[in-house]
């Protein structure tokens, strides 16, 4: 395996693992904790990570745009949980859970057509069997 | 609010989520990102507590909710660091959402649980995209 690849699949498979443990702890949680609840304890626990780094205080170098865009991801990833957690408590999780997993398929098309990101035939593929099997897991 | 309208916006915001990630690590050291990301969750809050009954949830619930945003919290920062050493959004928003192959795994190992034929054929699926997405012969 090429090194240069090495270097950012690693965390990306780190990224994988993670949130493969949130997933295992979510499925722990109990079913009594509201949409609101759960977005504040989940705050709660990012917490720490922010104080790691602002005591380390390094790597920290941001342009306002930077900035902004953090703090908007933090919003739009937030309210998207609660609305996640709000189509979870109408629906049946065997449904919801098949068509939220599909939101890459949107991350795909802009990163495509706004940031002219370009890949091969064979991720194009990847990217394909990625939403199938990321529906099927989250039946 | 139906499911099919709340699981639409999930799908909208999540995936623009997942460009704006990118694209911050453009501006912002992968640190610097993962707290601005923090700030925006806790600009959240106070909207928050309008429907609250934390203090009458039972400690086992407080505790798996905390440590399931420390768990994404380093899932994000994880993602951060790969977007800061060039990886696309198109391959690493589609790599890291097979996470449920890790869930999967854990449920077997932990909680004993056994699998459906359909997730075991999304098991095969997620092992073969996980190795396509990854192909890169003209990496730079």
């Amino acid at each position: 395996m090429k090194p240069q690849l090495w270097h950012w699949l690693a965390p990306a498979l780190m990224a994988c693992l993670w949130w493969g443990l949130f997933g295992f702890l979510a499925k722990l949680g109990s079913a009594d904790v509201n949409a609101y609840d759960m977005q504040v304890l989940f705050t709660v626990g990012t917490i720490p990570i922010a104080i790691y780094i602002l005591v380390r205080r390094a790597g920290m170098q941001a342009s306002n745009k930077g900035r902004f865009i953090g703090a908007v991801i933090g919003i739009f990833a937030g309210v998207g949980g609660i609305a996640y957690f709000a189509a979870m408590a109408r629906g049946k999780a065997s449904i919801v859970g098949p068509v939220t997993s599909l939101f890459p398929l949107v991350t795909v098309l802009l990163a495509t057509t706004l940031l002219k990101e370009r890949l091969n035939r064979v991720q194009m593929a990847g990217i394909v069997l990625a939403l199938i099997s990321a529906a099927l897991l989250a039946t | 609010m139906t499911w099919l309208l709340a699981s639409l916006i999930t799908i909208a915001l999540w995936g623009v989520v997942g460009l704006l990630q990118k694209l911050g690590s453009q501006h912002s050291t992968s640190n610097s990102l993962m707290l601005w990301t923090t700030a925006g969750y806790l600009l959240l809050l106070p909207f928050l507590f309008t429907d609250s009954h934390l203090l009458s949830l039972p400690a086992r619930a407080i505790v798996v909710g905390v440590a399931s945003g420390l768990t994404n919290g380093l899932g994000a920062w994880s993602l951060y660091t790969a977007f800061e050493r060039g990886a696309r959004a198109s391959v690493a928003v589609p790599l890291t959402a097979l996470n449920p192959l890790v869930t999967l795994v854990l449920a077997l190992l932990v909680l004993g649980e056994r699998l459906t034929a359909t997730q075991t054929a999304g098991v095969v699926l997620a092992l073969i995209a996980g190795v396509m997405l990854s192909y890169e012969p003209d990496a730079t």
